[in-house]
């Protein structure tokens, strides 16, 4: 198995607040890799530093072999980073469709004057992008509704967006924080089809934060667990559900 | 008719030029960046076509070129603002909402403060006998009246290509932009430098056109007047401007009858445009549209 991300000894401080301290892994290519811990574990903090939008305090993380930690966020996003968010970032004041279409501004070149002078190779580029943001409204099953503001659709279906404006950046590495929350059980079961679907069609890697854990334990071919920002457990689900340490981190000790 | 561009061409002209000074804020705002600096660049542009129109230096310039010293001084002027804007918007972009806004009054103030101690800028008098490019006033609609016709265009094209995605995303959401491959800063700093080039551009045009230029030319009021042409207008398009600044502009003159209190009435304006329409005329209008709509329609149909 190809390592495709290499975390060493992560850290990051917020103040006097070790947020993220000392986590080391890998995550071989192909891998549905889960991060769990309790509220406030660091798993948040930790998706911010491998996409850059947190700089870290110390250690490296590398994708491919290439460091990644110091680029800024846009660098690392043309590497082959997508990624959603907790608190679901979608630009609410446009389409469906045109927040589809600003992710795929990296695989495109049009600049300020071709596309003004609306020459030949703008307007195929135009048109390549608009394809490929119907398809993969398609995938995630908002063809219907492209046209709509992002800002009139509900929770799960701006989910279901926000993994496709990450998909739109035909990533190698897809990061998904809490893609479940605020579901109900039928679309948190669905997710899970969705998820590995997607993985198989675009070859990805993906990294999913996630607090259901019949989802997690379900989906995740490994998974790392967080507790006060130190890795406390790594491994297989049924290993990890069994580790004491991890049993205490939820339930408190006896 | 013709009686009626004699007395109203004048008019007519200003209003076209301060649209397209309102235009040069919506640049910015397309990318959420509320920059007042337009009248620092307006100066600028003035200046340019002043120096070059009566300076002794560039006479030979004048005799080579004829009128076609006109297009140069817009081009310079243009070239000039760019590498002004580039020089300021790198830093002054850092900072965000209100804060850039006072950062560019500041700048303004600069550049005004500046003409004003400078010899070669006529200090506190200014430049007088600016060549004319056209006999009438009037005429000068047919250097605005193509501009506005230009930007029109390019604000067209712009909504629709990868750079105006790329300035809408970072004003939904700057950090989720980053994440999705945007170079913000570089975006940023593009759309400060447009609307820099168009207000430097348009204060070329204007020296001719106003004969004389001065440190009155751009001050503090004038981003405050820009700034409420767009906030009347509305922001989110680029109807916005182009409403709010043909209004705004026209209004004083058409209140004139009324002496000093049309002020009032202007001011009141601004007071009830504010609270009543959040989004501006063009917002308005939109909403407008959209009801009509609905209301043709068979209940429940989305859009």
């Amino acid at each position: 198995m190809n390592i495709i991300l290499e975390a060493r000894q992560l850290c990051r401080n917020f103040g006097g607040l070790k947020a993220v301290h000392n986590v080391s892994f890998n995550v071989a290519e192909g891998e549905i890799f889960g991060l769990i811990g309790p509220n406030g574990a660091g798993k948040t903090t930790l998706f911010n530093l491998m996409t850059g939008l947190t700089p870290v305090s110390g250690g490296t993380l590398s994708f491919r072999g290439k460091t990644l930690t110091g680029l800024p966020p846009f660098r690392i996003a043309e590497k082959g980073i997508g990624r959603t968010f907790q608190n679901i970032r979608l630009f609410k004041g446009l389409t469906a469709l045109d927040n589809i279409r600003v992710a795929r501004h990296i695989r495109t070149s049009a600049g300020l004057l071709s596309s003004v002078l609306c020459t030949r190779a703008s307007r195929n580029e135009e048109q390549q992008v608009e394809e490929k943001a119907w398809e993969i409204l398609k995938l995630v099953g908002l063809a219907e509704r492209g046209m709509e503001l992002a800002a009139n659709f509900s929770y799960g279906e701006q989910r279901r967006l926000e993994i496709g404006r990450a998909l739109a950046l035909d990533p190698e590495v897809l990061l998904l924080d809490e893609p479940a929350a605020g579901m109900n059980s039928a679309e948190k079961h669905s997710l899970t089809d969705f998820i590995r679907e997607v993985r198989d069609r675009f070859n990805l890697t993906v990294l999913l934060i996630e607090h259901h854990v019949p989802l997690v334990m379900n989906l995740c071919d490994r998974i790392a667990v967080l507790n006060f920002g130190e890795l406390i457990a790594m491994g297989a689900p049924a290993e990890v559900q069994k580790n004491p340490a991890v049993i205490e981190a939820y339930l408190g000790a006896e | 008719m013709d009686e009626f561009f004699q007395n109203n061409g004048f008019l007519i002209v200003v209003m076209v030029q301060q649209t397209l000074l309102a235009m040069s804020l919506y640049y910015p705002l397309m990318a959420g960046q509320l920059s007042l600096a337009s009248p620092g660049f307006y100066a600028l542009g003035g200046y340019v076509a002043a120096i070059i129109g009566t300076v002794e230096y560039f006479s030979p310039w004048r005799d080579a070129l004829g009128w076609g010293v006109f297009p140069l001084e817009w081009l310079i002027a243009g070239v000039m603002s760019a590498l002004l804007a580039v020089i300021v918007g790198i830093p002054a972009l850092r900072l965000k909402g209100i804060y850039l806004a006072l950062a560019t009054i500041a700048f303004v103030e600069i550049v005004r403060v500046t003409c004003l101690n400078l010899d070669i800028t006529g200090g506190a008098i200014g430049i007088f006998g600016v060549p004319q490019l056209f006999e009438s006033r009037w005429a000068y609609i047919w250097i605005f009246g193509p501009l506005l016709a230009v930007m029109l265009y390019f604000s067209y094209r712009l909504e629709r290509s990868r750079v105006g995605r790329a300035f809408k995303a970072i004003r939904e959401d700057e950090l989720a932009a980053d994440a999705m491959g945007i170079n913000t800063t570089r975006y940023k700093v593009l759309s400060f430098v447009i609307g820099a080039v168009l207000a430097g551009i348009v204060g070329a045009m204007s020296a001719p056109f106003l004969n004389t230029w001065n440190a009155r030319q751009g001050t503090f009021d004038a981003s405050i007047a820009y700034l409420a042409y767009v906030l009347i207008g509305g922001g989110r398009s680029i109807w916005g401007p182009l409403l709010g600044g043909a209004l705004l502009s026209a209004l004083p003159e058409v209140l004139r009858p009324l002496k000093d209190s049309r002020l009032i009435i202007n001011g009141l304006v601004l007071v009830f445009a504010s609270i009543y329409l959040p989004q501006g005329l063009a917002g308005a209008l939109g909403r407008l549209k959209l009801v009509f709509r609905r209301g043709s329609r068979p209940s429940g149909g989305g859009a």
